[in-house]
C-alpha cells in the first residue's frame, strides 16, 4: 500500500466515525431532553 | 435504527466490494466520496423533505407527492420512476437474500461445501453451482434445488410479512439485530486484518496490499465516466436514496419530526457498515484469496458474487468459523430483509392510494407482478446474466436518472426556500445554507455531466462512448438474456405508466388536487 493509500484510507475511515459518533451521539441527546 | 435498519443492507456488504473490484478498487473510492458529499448527503435530504411536503398535502406514493411538488401532468409520469426503481431492484434483490439465508443454512448444517479449509477455487465453483451460473434453467433441472426452496420461502416471507404489516415488527427486531451484526462483522473484520499472507507461495496476495487494492488512489482512472456513474449509482443504492422509498416513507412522517437529523444519522450508519465494515472486510479478503483477478469473478457474474467467492475462506480461518459463517449469513440476511420489505411499500401504497385497491388486491397485485420479474431473474441464471443487467439498468442507471429529476425538482420547482423551511421543521440539527446551494447548482450540473460524459464521451476503443459500448454489446446475437430483461424493465415502466395515468383520472375526479389550491 502506497503512502497516499494509508492517507487515504485513514481520512475516510476518521471521517465517517466522526459523523457517525456525532450525528448518533446528537440522537441520543435530543432523545434524552424530550 | 429502524431507518438505519432499512438503508444498511446488501447494498453494503455485497454489492459495494463488488462494485469497487468491478472499477479497479481505489480508482473508484475517490468518486465514491466525491458522490457521497455532493450527491448522496444532499439529495437525502431534499428526499426527506420533499415527502414529508407531498404527506402534509395529503399524498404518500411518489406520483401523487410529485403531482403537489410540480403542478403539471408530466410530473406523475416521472414520479413512476420512483416505483420502477424500488420494483425492478425487488426483482432480484430477494434472489441474493435467498442465497444469504441459504448460506446461513448450510453454516448451520455444517455443510462440506463450504468447511474445506482454505479453498478458493472450491468455493467460487460452489457458489457458481448453488446460484445456477453454468446454465440457464440450471435451478429447475433434475427437480427442484435447494436454492429454489430458499427463494420461495424468502419470497413467501417477504409476503407474508407485507400482508400482515408487520415490517414494524421486523424493524424493532432489527434493533437487537443490527447492532449484533456490528459485533459480528468486527470479529470478522479483526480475523481479515490479521490474516497476513496465508499462502506463502504468493506472498503478494497479503492483508495490506489487499487493503492497498482498495485504498491506492489512482488519479489517472478519474477520467473514466463509467467509474463515476457506478460510484454515484451504488450510492444511491446503498443509502436508498433516488429509490423511491424514502420519498415514500417521509411523506408519514409528523411535520415535527426532525427529518433533518434522522436522514444524516440513517445515512452516516449505513456509511460506517459500507465503508468501515463492509469494503474492509470483502475487499481485501477476496484480494488475498482471489487476488487483483478479482474483477473477473464480479464480470463473470455479478457485482454480489464477491462475498459468497471469497468469504468463506476467511471463516475456514477463523475459530468457531461455522457459527460466525452462520451468524454472518443470517445476519445478512435479516438486513436485506427490512430492506427488501422497504423496496415493496412504495408499490403498495401507490396502488392502495392512486388505484383505491385494498390490502388484499394491492398485496395479490404486487405478488403477481414482482413474481414475473423474480422468475425471469431466476430462471436465466446462466453467468447471473438477467440479476446483472437489470441492476444495471434499474440499480444504477435508472436511480441516477430519478435523482437528477428530484435535484431539479427540489431546486428548482419546489424551491430551496420552502424546502429548507420543511427541512427545519421540528429540526434539532440545522443543515448549513451551503447544502441548498450545492442541491440548486451543483448536484444537477454534476449528474449532467455524469450521464453526458456517460452517454458522449468516447471510452475504450476512443470511437464510441461507455453508454453505446454496453449498447453495442447487448444487441450481440448471443446476449438474448440481456435483451429480455431491458424489456421486463421497460415493460414494467409502461405498466406503471398505465396505471399513474388511471391513478390521475381517480384524483381528478376524486378533487384532490384541486384541493391543494384552496
Amino acid at each position: 500500500m502506497t503512502t497516499g493509500g494509508w492517507i487515504f484510507m485513514t481520512l475516510s475511515i476518521s471521517s465517517v466515525l466522526l459523523l457517525v459518533i456525532y450525528t448518533v451521539g446528537k440522537v441520543l441527546l435530543t432523545a434524552n431532553k424530550q | 435504527m429502524a431507518v438505519a435498519g432499512s438503508a444498511v443492507g446488501l447494498g453494503n456488504f455485497l454489492r459495494f466490494p463488488g462494485k469497487a473490484a468491478e472499477n479497479g478498487g481505489g480508482a473508484f473510492m475517490i468518486p465514491y466520496f466525491v458522490a457521497l458529499l455532493l450527491l448522496g448527503i444532499p439529495l437525502c435530504w431534499a428526499e426527506w423533505s420533499m415527502g414529508r411536503y407531498g404527506g402534509r398535502k395529503g399524498f404518500n406514493s411518489a406520483p401523487g407527492v410529485f403531482s403537489v411538488i410540480w403542478r403539471h401532468p408530466l410530473s406523475k409520469y416521472l414520479g413512476a420512476l420512483a416505483l420502477l426503481i424500488p420494483l425492478g431492484v425487488y426483482f432480484y434483490y430477494i434472489v441474493i437474500e435467498a442465497w444469504c439465508l441459504g448460506y446461513a443454512w448450510q453454516y448451520a448444517i455444517g455443510s462440506e461445501s463450504l468447511m474445506n479449509g482454505i479453498d478458493p477455487a472450491g468455493y467460487k465453483q460452489h457458489f457458481e453451482q448453488y446460484t445456477g451460473q453454468g446454465s440457464d434453467g440450471a435451478l429447475f433441472a433434475g427437480g427442484i434445488s435447494q436454492t429454489l426452496i430458499f427463494i420461495l420461502i424468502t419470497f413467501a416471507l417477504n409476503f407474508y410479512l407485507v400482508y400482515r404489516g408487520l415490517s414494524g415488527g421486523i424493524e424493532k427486531f432489527c434493533n437487537i439485530a443490527i447492532p449484533v451484526m456490528a459485533v459480528c462483522a468486527v470479529c470478522v473484520l479483526v480475523r481479515v486484518l490479521t490474516l497476513g499472507t496465508p499462502d506463502p507461495n504468493l506472498v503478494d496476495q497479503n492483508v495490506v496490499n489487499g487493503l492497498g487494492y482498495m485504498w491506492n488512489p489512482q488519479p489517472e482512472a478519474l477520467l473514466k465516466p463509467a467509474t463515476w456513474l457506478a460510484a454515484a449509482g451504488q450510492i444511491f443504492f446503498t443509502l436508498s436514496v433516488g429509490f423511491g422509498v424514502i420519498i415514500n416513507y417521509a411523506s408519514y412522517v409528523k411535520p415535527k419530526d426532525d427529518i433533518a437529523l434522522s436522514a444524516i444519522t440513517a445515512s452516516s450508519v449505513n456509511e460506517f457498515f459500507e465503508v468501515c465494515l463492509g469494503g474492509m472486510i470483502t475487499l481485501p479478503a477476496a484480494f488475498i484469496f482471489i487476488g487483483a483477478t478479482m474483477g473477473t469473478v464480479v464480470a463473470v457474474g455479478s457485482s454480489f458474487s464477491l462475498g459468497f467467492a471469497a468469504l468463506p475462506n476467511v471463516f475456514a480461518m477463523m475459530p468457531g468459523g461455522q457459527l460466525f459463517g452462520f451468524l454472518w449469513f443470517f445476519m445478512l440476511f435479516l438486513a436485506a430483509i427490512t430492506s427488501s420489505l422497504s423496496m415493496l411499500q412504495p408499490v403498495n401504497a401507490f396502488l392502495k392510494e392512486g388505484l383505491g385497491l385494498d390490502k388484499f388486491k394491492a398485496t395479490a397485485l404486487l405478488f403477481t407482478v414482482s413474481s414475473v420479474g423474480t422468475l425471469f431473474v431466476v430462471y436465466y441464471s446462466k453467468g447471473l446474466s438477467a440479476l446483472d443487467t437489470i441492476d444495471f439498468w434499474a440499480g444504477e442507471f435508472c436511480i441516477v436518472i430519478l435523482a437528477l429529476v428530484q435535484a431539479i425538482m427540489y431546486g428548482w420547482v419546489l424551491g430551496t426556500a420552502r424546502g429548507k423551511a420543511e427541512l427545519d421543521n421540528g429540526a434539532q440539527l440545522r443543515v448549513p445554507n451551503f447544502v441548498q446551494f450545492v442541491l440548486k447548482y451543483v448536484t444537477p450540473a454534476y449528474l449532467i455531466a455524469i450521464l453526458a460524459g456517460y452517454l458522449f464521451a468516447p471510452s475504450g476503443d476512443g470511437k464510441s462512448s461507455a453508454f453505446f459500448e454496453r449498447i453495442n454489446d447487448i444487441m450481440k446475437p448471443d446476449n438474448f438474456v440481456q435483451r429480455i430483461s431491458i424489456l421486463i424493465v421497460l415493460g414494467t415502466l409502461v405498466m406503471l405508466w398505465i396505471m399513474v395515468y388511471f391513478a390521475g383520472r381517480r384524483w381528478e375526479a376524486e378533487g384532490r388536487y384541486s384541493k391543494l389550491d384552496e
